[in-house]
Formats: C-alpha cells, sequence, structure tokens
C-alpha cells in the first residue's frame, strides 16, 4: 500500500495532477491527486522525511531531466511545482518541528535591477522538491539581502538569477560581496545570458543552465 | 552582386521578401520596437560618430528605445522606416530627461514617470495608487507590476478594454499608437504615411502588435497563463476570442487607412525562451494558429502587407506550424537559442520566410566581442542568410545599452564589406 502510494504520488509530481478535482493531465481525470496521496500516507503513518524522498524527489527528478532533454516545457514544470506545493503543505510542519529533515537550505534570488522571476521560480521548485528548504527572496536583490540570509542561515548555499545582460554586472558584483563575508559560502548562478566563462569571471562556484543542474550541483556539495 | 541592377530600399527589401537575391543586403535599424537600439546605445553612437547634435528621443519608453534620426539611418544604409515615425515630430512633442549613464535624452510629453527616492522610477494609474510599472536602479527599460486577472478569468468582458489600456504596453505605447485616442487619428495615420511614401524610397513598416499569447501573460500573468495552457484551455480559448475581436477591429483600421501604403505590417508574441519553446507544437497548433491564421488571412486579404511576426526564443520546432498560419517573416531569429542555429533555419525555412534578424548576436558578440569579431561573426552570418534572399539584416533583438559604439559601426562596415565583394 505505502509503495503504490508514493508511487503515485511521484507520478502526480511527474504529471502535474494536484488534486482530485483539477481535471489536469486529462489521463488522470477523476484520481487522487499529490494533495488527496499526501493525506492517505500521513494517515497510513509514513513520515514526511519517506514521503519526500520516496514520493516527491523520485517524481522532480524526472521532471527535471524531461525539462533539460526539452521532451516538456515551461507550463509543465509549473504544473509539477504546484502538484508538489500541494503536498508540502501537509509536509511542512514536519520540516519546521524538525520532525522531518530537509538536506540543506538553498536560498535564492533575482538580482538587483532586475525583476524576472519566472527561472528563479522554477529552481526553487525543483530544489525544494528535491529535499532542499528554500528561502526565496525575490526579485531585485541587493548584496545585504542574500548575506543577512546567509547570517541566519549558516551552510546556506545561495542561488543568483539574471535575465538581462545589463544586470550581470550586478551578479558579479553580488558575488564578489557575499565572497567578502562569508568566503565558503557555494554560489551558483543561472539565467539566460550567464554561462560557464562568466561565472569563472566573477567568482561563482557553478552555473548551471537548467533547475536539474543546480539540483545536481546542491547534492553533490552540500547534500 | 556589384553586377546587379541597382534597387531602390524598398525594392530591395521586397525581393528579399519574394526571395530573390537583391542588389545588396537589406537592413534595418529601428523600424520595429525588437529590432531597434536603446537609448543609452544611441547616445553613445551618435556621440562617437560626431554628430552629438542631435536628439536621443525615447520613442519606446517601455523599452528605453531610441528613434534613430534620419541622418544615421541613411549614412548606415538602413531600408526601411516605422510609419510611427511621422507623429511626435516636432521639438515641442518632447520633454527632456536623463539617461541612466547621464546623458541628455527627451520622453514623449505625455510620458512622466515618478523617481522614486531609491532611484528607480514607477509609473501609477489614473488614481495615482495602482502601480502599473516599475524600472529598477540597474534596470534599462520598465517592467509590468500590475496583472488583472491575477487572480481568475472574470465571468464578463466588459472590463477587458479598461485592462488592457492599464497595461503598460498599451499605455506607454510608443507611436503611432500613442496618439490613437485622439480625433482623426486614422486619417492623420493615412495623411502622414502618405507624405512619408511620397518622400522616402524605403520600405514602409507598421507595428500592430496583435498579440495573443503574450496579452495572456500580460493579463494573468506569465506563471499562471502558462499553467491555464494546460489546465484551463476553455477559459484561455475564451479569452483569446475576445482578443482577436479586438485585433480583427484594429486590423480594419490599419488596413483601411494605411493597408495600400505600407509594405510589412508586424505582429509579436513572444512563443519560445532560449532553452526551449513556452508550449509544445500541440498546444500551439490548438490554442494560438488558429487564430494567428485568421489575422494573417484578414491582412492578405485586405492588404498589400506582408505579415511579419517577433517571436524571442526556440521557435523552430513552432516555425512550420506558424508559416501555414500565414506568417512571412521572422523576428529576431534568435540564434543562441535551442534549435535556432543558421545554418539550420536557413536550411530548412529559407524557402518559405524571411529571417528579419540574426545577424549578429547582441549578447555575446556585439556588445563584449572587438570589433574585429563583429566582422568576422557578420560576415559568417550574411553567408549563410542571404543566399537568394529571404533575409533582412538585423541584430539578435534590439541593441542594448553595453554595446560600444565601436561595435555599431564595424558591424555596418562588415555589410558593406559583404556588398562590395
Amino acid at each position: 500500500m505505502k509503495d503504490e502510494l508514493l508511487k503515485k504520488l511521484s507520478a502526480c509530481v511527474e504529471f502535474g495532477k494536484t488534486n482530485k478535482a483539477a481535471l489536469y493531465p486529462p489521463q488522470m481525470k477523476g484520481e487522487d491527486g499529490a494533495d488527496e496521496i499526501t493525506s492517505q500516507l500521513l494517515d497510513e503513518g509514513v513520515g514526511a522525511q519517506e514521503i519526500l524522498t520516496g514520493g516527491l524527489m523520485p517524481g522532480m527528478e524526472k521532471v527535471g531531466i524531461k525539462f533539460r532533454e526539452n521532451k516538456i516545457f515551461v507550463p509543465q514544470v509549473l504544473m509539477s511545482a504546484k502538484a508538489m506545493g500541494m503536498s508540502m503543505v501537509h509536509l511542512k510542519p514536519f520540516f519546521i518541528s524538525g520532525a522531518a529533515k530537509q538536506k540543506g537550505t538553498f536560498i535564492i534570488g533575482t538580482v538587483q535591477g532586475d525583476l524576472h522571476d519566472i527561472g528563479k521560480n522554477l529552481v526553487a521548485m525543483m530544489v525544494e522538491g528535491s529535499g532542499y528548504k528554500v528561502i526565496d527572496l525575490g526579485t531585485d536583490c541587493l548584496a545585504e539581502k542574500y548575506i543577512a540570509a546567509i547570517k541566519e542561515n549558516p551552510g546556506a548555499a545561495v542561488g543568483l538569477s539574471a535575465l538581462l545582460t545589463t544586470t550581470m554586472v550586478n551578479m558579479e558584483q553580488i558575488t564578489k560581496d557575499i565572497k567578502a563575508v562569508f568566503p565558503e559560502t557555494l554560489v551558483t548562478i543561472g539565467g539566460a545570458p550567464v554561462n560557464d566563462d562568466f561565472c569563472l569571471k566573477i567568482g561563482a562556484d557553478n552555473y548551471s543552465a537548467d533547475p536539474q543542474g543546480v539540483v545536481d550541483f546542491l547534492n553533490t556539495k552540500i547534500a | 552582386m556589384n553586377n546587379k541592377k541597382s534597387m531602390t530600399s524598398r525594392e530591395r527589401v521586397l525581393a528579399a521578401i519574394n526571395h530573390q537575391t537583391p542588389d545588396r543586403i537589406p537592413v534595418d535599424l529601428g523600424a520595429t520596437p525588437s529590432s531597434g537600439i536603446s537609448a543609452i546605445a544611441y547616445s553613445n553612437l551618435v556621440n562617437h560618430i560626431g554628430n552629438a547634435e542631435l536628439p536621443v528621443q525615447i520613442y519606446d519608453v517601455v523599452q528605453q528605445l531610441a528613434q534613430p534620426d534620419r541622418t544615421i539611418l541613411d549614412r548606415f544604409g538602413v531600408d526601411v522606416l516605422d510609419i510611427g515615425r511621422t507623429f511626435n515630430e516636432k521639438q515641442t512633442d518632447w520633454e527632456p530627461t536623463i539617461l541612466a549613464n547621464g546623458a541628455p535624452a527627451f520622453y514623449p510629453k505625455w510620458f512622466k514617470p515618478v523617481k522614486r527616492e531609491d532611484g528607480s522610477y514607477v509609473t501609477f494609474d489614473d488614481d495615482g495608487k495602482t502601480m502599473l510599472s516599475r524600472m529598477p536602479v540597474g534596470a534599462t527599460f520598465f517592467d509590468q507590476t500590475y496583472f488583472p486577472y491575477v487572480d481568475g478569468y472574470p465571468d464578463s468582458y466588459e472590463n477587458l478594454d479598461a485592462e488592457m489600456g492599464r497595461i503598460m504596453w498599451a499605455r506607454d505605447a510608443h507611436s503611432p499608437w500613442d496618439h490613437a485616442g485622439e480625433d482623426r487619428f486614422w486619417e492623420q495615420l493615412r495623411e502622414r504615411t502618405l507624405r512619408l511614401r511620397e518622400t522616402t524610397d524605403k520600405a514602409l513598416l507598421v507595428v500592430c502588435g496583435c498579440n495573443l499569447f503574450e496579452w495572456g501573460t500580460f493579463l494573468r500573468r506569465m506563471d499562471n497563463f502558462l499553467m491555464d495552457l494546460l489546465c484551463d484551455p476553455a477559459n484561455v480559448e475564451r479569452l483569446l476570442d475576445e482578443l482577436l475581436k479586438r485585433h480583427l477591429a484594429t486590423l480594419e483600421k490599419v488596413c483601411n487607412a494605411v493597408g495600400d501604403l505600407v509594405d510589412i505590417i508586424r505582429f509579436g508574441d513572444d512563443l519560445g525562451m532560449t532553452s526551449g519553446p513556452f508550449m509544445d507544437a500541440d498546444t500551439y497548433r490548438l490554442l494560438f494558429k488558429p487564430r494567428h491564421k485568421i489575422l494573417c488571412d484578414y491582412v492578405k486579404e485586405h492588404s498589400q502587407m506582408h505579415t511579419f511576426i517577433h517571436s524571442c526564443g526556440s521557435i523552430s520546432s513552432l516555425m512550420p506550424d506558424l508559416i501555414e498560419a500565414g506568417i512571412e517573416i521572422f523576428n529576431p531569429v534568435q540564434t543562441n537559442a535551442w534549435q535556432m542555429e543558421p545554418e539550420f533555419l536557413k536550411k530548412e525555412f529559407g524557402k518559405d520566410c524571411t529571417f528579419w534578424g540574426g545577424g549578429i548576436e547582441t549578447a555575446g558578440v556585439l556588445n563584449v566581442g572587438a570589433p574585429e569579431k563583429v566582422r568576422e561573426q557578420v560576415l559568417e552570418r550574411l553567408e549563410t542568410f542571404s543566399n537568394g534572399g529571404g533575409f533582412v539584416f538585423n541584430t539578435v533583438h534590439n541593441i542594448l545599452p553595453d554595446v560600444p559604439p565601436q561595435n555599431i559601426v564595424a558591424m555596418f562596415d562588415a555589410i558593406q564589406e559583404f556588398n562590395n565583394r
């Protein structure tokens, strides 16, 4: 029963099935969604930790890989994130109380001067679905905002997002400011205009072209 | 190419669109708000080439784009003009402002953003309270902050016109649309376009968005509308039909006013991002293609204009359907996006459409490369794209503030070099 429910939850995340009432995806119409299945798992006595690692994470990993390979596109990823969010509502109290543990903390924000957040949100959702606590600082973030968040969350990794070539310069300054205060803090960068060369140039620790790359980086470095 | 009979600018552009080899490469700079130049880059350019006396007029205030002066267009051999430039012709139509780099410039006199203490600029609705758009410090254009249907679709679309009017792209529209509400606007548009036609041999273009997918994102916000495509297609179609009604009404007026004078009509609908399209081809076919076809069919039946679409990003997987829907010209040809390599595009679609852009990477080469690197890429791109027509030179999207003027000159010099081969 447990294994079957975890498998179902994983499928709900993979295909973006939020709850029973949801009409999407058409092939799962009328079936329980992430919302109901998570409740059932908790009722069965399955721990939040196991629901995360056995249900959400395998589903989200498939989403990350399919998105990387352009087999699915942003709308599908957003639906998967929505399904995962429905499940996380049930699980969050356990993570907050410490009854269940996440793999680490990830602070993310779009850099100063840039108000674009879809890419940042996709990364945040996928990282959360991969077992990390995510602190989303929003958009147009100054270096001080990242630094304050690192102070409150020692050992957290930081993700900087930028869509504009004209705000890449801010990404460079923010990375330097963070490293000046917390040289050990891992900084990963992403966004349309950014690449490996730029990452090397500004002294960041990682560049990922897609959200799954951030998850892979975190899994290697802080999990 | 030198032995070819010399063409007028208009003949050159039309030859390219009709897949005939023109006498030289047709060129655009500034005829559309996605083939233009930012006010800062333009200010640097006019100073660099000794035309510092020319005013920097920010005709597209949202994207902070300058309207290049005719002197500059002629100097660089530009072949096409936006008819919007026939409005705001007098210096009294403009008011001074200061660019982020400290250089002087002008806004259309109706545009009055509010500067906040932190240095950012914002715009408000008539109530003075609802913030509609914002340009943070360090940014060089405005972003939308007001999304009327963010919480859900309305039961009735009675208020759609009013809500569309609050979206920055409509409210702070570039010319000629900043005059659209005035008496005799359509007569004025015709009269002014007639005058322009009589005084230039350049091709003429009218920008008339007719955006469908993008209006969905403006009204519902991007993330919501993207999910709606999958989980609420009925409401998406209901909204698209309302938009289509309005777009067809506008097209009727445009075709009546200038459909016999203008060569190209430019639609806009960003369907892709760098790493892939926003949707798969099935979703495009179901929701957007039939409506794009209705727009294109209308233009073809009621005017002489060629159909042009601006769509950023990776769209090669959608291009066969866009072409079938009636799109003839694609811009900005974002060659650094997934499956948008120049050779692939030309081979796959070169016979069926015209590429208006892709001439050089604005991000990665034009902004950071040495002038020699700029020359090399322009020559390479011209070699790939220009064979047999079907190409109008333009950068991949607008020239942004970080592009040095030396590189802009090197870019136009390289076109000249190619033409003289």
